[in-house]
């Protein structure tokens, strides 16, 4: 009955799963940890992303080692954008003001998703090779198997920065208190712009990750939602934690798909990730690693 | 504040909802203008005024949460649909007349939303926000799953009916939408003037402060949810026999994220603002859903889609401009040109 190669199988598919969640959860959280906005839009700033992709491989037709960088460019000058428009006029304004604002993005961007590439279901171009990898009786999709390393990589990198660096711990301050930031001569703004763009950058390798060899159209966006519990769960401010979280979710996730759904009948892999939401809410809602911050009542 | 010359010198007046008399005869002249507008309008224009007065009472329940209480609900439709499923069931299944199903639907979306509500005991914030984003994901879930909903296949419903008399047509159906809204907006006048509105809005604006106070401001957070999921759920109610078809895709985050577009132009924290932004938003929709096809045939070279996403980017524009530069929207920009006019030719 019970198999242990299918196990691993679940097991590990599910954490590196989690590890592409992780790395969504990270667009989030680099923006909340430099300028104390959610980002509701985040999903769509990961469409956005892959549309840029499959446009400059599929349509524009250059090679990955050009095309790659320079959308993450496009992505990053985006986001530039957006902070620009957007959020240089909100500095100081309530963190209400700037939910809603993200919330306003998130409609913008899907028009504009549409508007310019369209609702069709492009074919995603192909950057990771698609025959899996195997280790002993695992199968692992290559596009995850890289996309874990590079999100360790991105991951653990990050956190370094922000925690480590001047310029990491000057965006640290903005996101406790925009006033104070400003009073010790922190650029709020600066630091705004520099989170659009590495959350923008970020969303794009995301989308990368994800889609490789996918299709691709502006539901995609939904991986914006389903990472929301993993950023939940390392605490919003902590980069390297979300890496755990991550592995965590994924393999809960993934076990409940293989062992509960065909009891149930239904899809409970897919609402488990925000049961999970729930009950951190409820008995920890700083998560894992976050800063001990949130105003209880 | 009331115009020159108007000082009210008993309780009743101080406490009259409509204050003077151009503003009964506007009141008047306004209903009346409601009353007669199935004559007055064509059924498309009838069927979107329908949709405006359900969408209404569905947003005035957000304005309570969101706009007096400051919490911020991404989860209305979902408190909407759990009002039209069990409104849906219990007519289909049990056989219930509407003047039960659409009470009933309203509490049992009232009861789901003060689950969520109750997550205050230990979240504030945005962090709350995302508990309803998990009702939302819960209810699709929920739906589809458990065997008395017809899972994918949705909800087909009979028209509502009194004492032999169906609510069939497209003007009785509207009639019935009316009467409910307006019972609803009076309600919720009442709701915000009274002594949990004013709680609401002292826990909105420092619900520390207010604990300080006396108010139960975790009890006052519930009751918040508790309302507006009520308002969600009473709508969904009137959307299934409006409908009278009830499937899970009507209710997704995308429609919960319109009504919250709908308080932000109508304006935050006014009763009033909230069914100015129903009307406005539903308006600028239908506006390019009914001239989308007609400038796509003067133009082929447009696609249908681009009329579609055109909105999207209007929208969301329109949403971030009002937060930008009028955070509390259209009503209070009426509210100074009403103040101005009163207290010219003096600034203040």
């Amino acid at each position: 009955m019970f198999d242990t190669i299918d196990f691993l199988n679940y097991l590990v598919n599910g954490s590196l799963v989690g590890l592409l969640y992780a790395l969504i959860a990270m667009g989030f959280i680099v923006i909340y940890r430099a300028s104390k906005v959610f980002n509701f839009a985040q999903g769509e700033l990961v469409v956005f992303g892959g549309f840029i992709v499959w446009w400059m491989v599929i349509q524009t037709g250059l090679p990955l080692f050009v095309a790659l960088p320079l959308a993450m460019a496009v992505s990053a000058i985006f986001g530039l954008i957006i902070e620009r428009i957007f959020f240089s006029r909100l500095v100081g304004e309530s963190s209400f003001a700037m939910v809603m604002v993200t919330i306003g993005l998130l409609i913008l961007i899907r028009g504009l998703i549409l508007l310019i590439f369209g609702p069709q279901v492009r074919p995603f171009p192909i950057i990771f090779a698609l025959k899996p990898v195997i280790i002993g009786d695992i199968l692992i999709p290559r596009s995850l198997l890289i996309g874990a390393v590079i999100t360790v990589i991105v991951g653990l990198g990050l956190s370094w920065f922000f925690n480590n660096t001047r310029a990491g711990l000057k965006m640290t301050a903005v996101a406790e208190d925009h006033q104070v930031a400003l009073s010790m001569g922190i650029s709020v703004k600066r630091s705004i712009a520099f989170a659009w763009a590495l959350g923008a950058v970020l969303s794009t390798l995301g989308a990368i990750i994800y889609l490789s060899g996918k299709s691709l159209n502006f539901l995609a966006s939904d991986i914006g939602l389903s990472a929301l519990p993993v950023a939940l769960l390392a605490g919003f401010e902590s980069i390297a934690g979300v890496l755990l979280a991550g592995l965590i979710v994924g393999a809960v996730q993934g076990l409940v798909t293989a062992y509960v759904d065909p009891v149930v009948g239904g899809a409970v892999g897919s609402v488990f990730p925000f049961v999970i939401m729930l009950v951190i809410l409820f008995i920890r809602p700083t998560g894992m690693f976050g800063w001990r911050t949130i105003e209880r009542v | 504040m009331d115009p020159a010359g108007i000082f009210a010198t008993s309780f009743a007046r101080d406490a009259a909802l409509v204050r003077t008399r151009p503003q009964q005869i506007a009141l008047a002249l306004f209903l009346i203008f409601l009353l007669a507008l199935p004559i007055l309008f064509g059924p498309r224009l009838l069927a979107i005024s329908t949709l405006i007065l359900i969408s209404s009472v569905i947003v005035l329940g957000l304005q309570v949460t969101t706009g007096y209480a400051g919490q911020i609900n991404l989860g209305q439709a979902a408190f909407m649909g759990v009002g039209a499923y069990t409104t849906g069931f219990l007519a289909t299944k049990l056989g219930f007349p509407f003047w039960l199903t659409i009470p009933l639907g309203g509490c049992s979306a009232a009861v789901f939303g003060f689950i969520f509500g109750l997550s205050a005991v230990r979240i504030k914030g945005f962090y709350l926000a995302l508990t309803t984003i998990a009702a939302q994901a819960l209810f699709h879930f929920f739906v589809l799953n458990l065997p008395w909903f017809g899972g994918s296949n949705g909800l087909t419903l009979d028209p509502a009916s009194l004492f032999g008399f169906a609510f069939a047509t497209d003007i009785s159906i509207y009639y019935l939408c009316l009467a409910v809204a307006a019972l609803m907006t009076f309600g919720a006048y009442g709701i915000v003037r009274g002594r949990y509105g004013r709680a609401f809005v002292a826990v909105r604006d420092d619900d520390v402060a207010a604990g300080i106070m006396g108010i139960d401001v975790v009890a006052i957070k519930a009751t918040a949810f508790l309302v507006g999921a009520f308002y969600a759920g009473v709508g969904g109610g009137l959307w299934a026999y409006f409908v009278r078809f009830v499937a899970v895709d009507q209710f997704t985050l995308f429609n919960s994220i319109w009504f919250i577009a709908m308080i932000i132009v109508g304006g935050m924290g006014s009763i009033t603002g909230a069914l100015v932004g129903v009307v406005v938003i539903k308006c600028i929709q239908e506006a390019f859903v009914s001239l989308g096809p007609s400038v796509v045939s003067q133009f082929p070279s447009i696609g249908g889609d681009v009329v579609f996403s055109l909105m999207n980017v209007f929208l969301g524009s329109v949403i971030a401009a009002f937060l930008i530069f009028e955070p509390r929207g259209l009503m209070h920009r009426w509210n100074i040109l009403k103040r101005s006019y009163r207290t010219w030719p003096f600034p203040y």
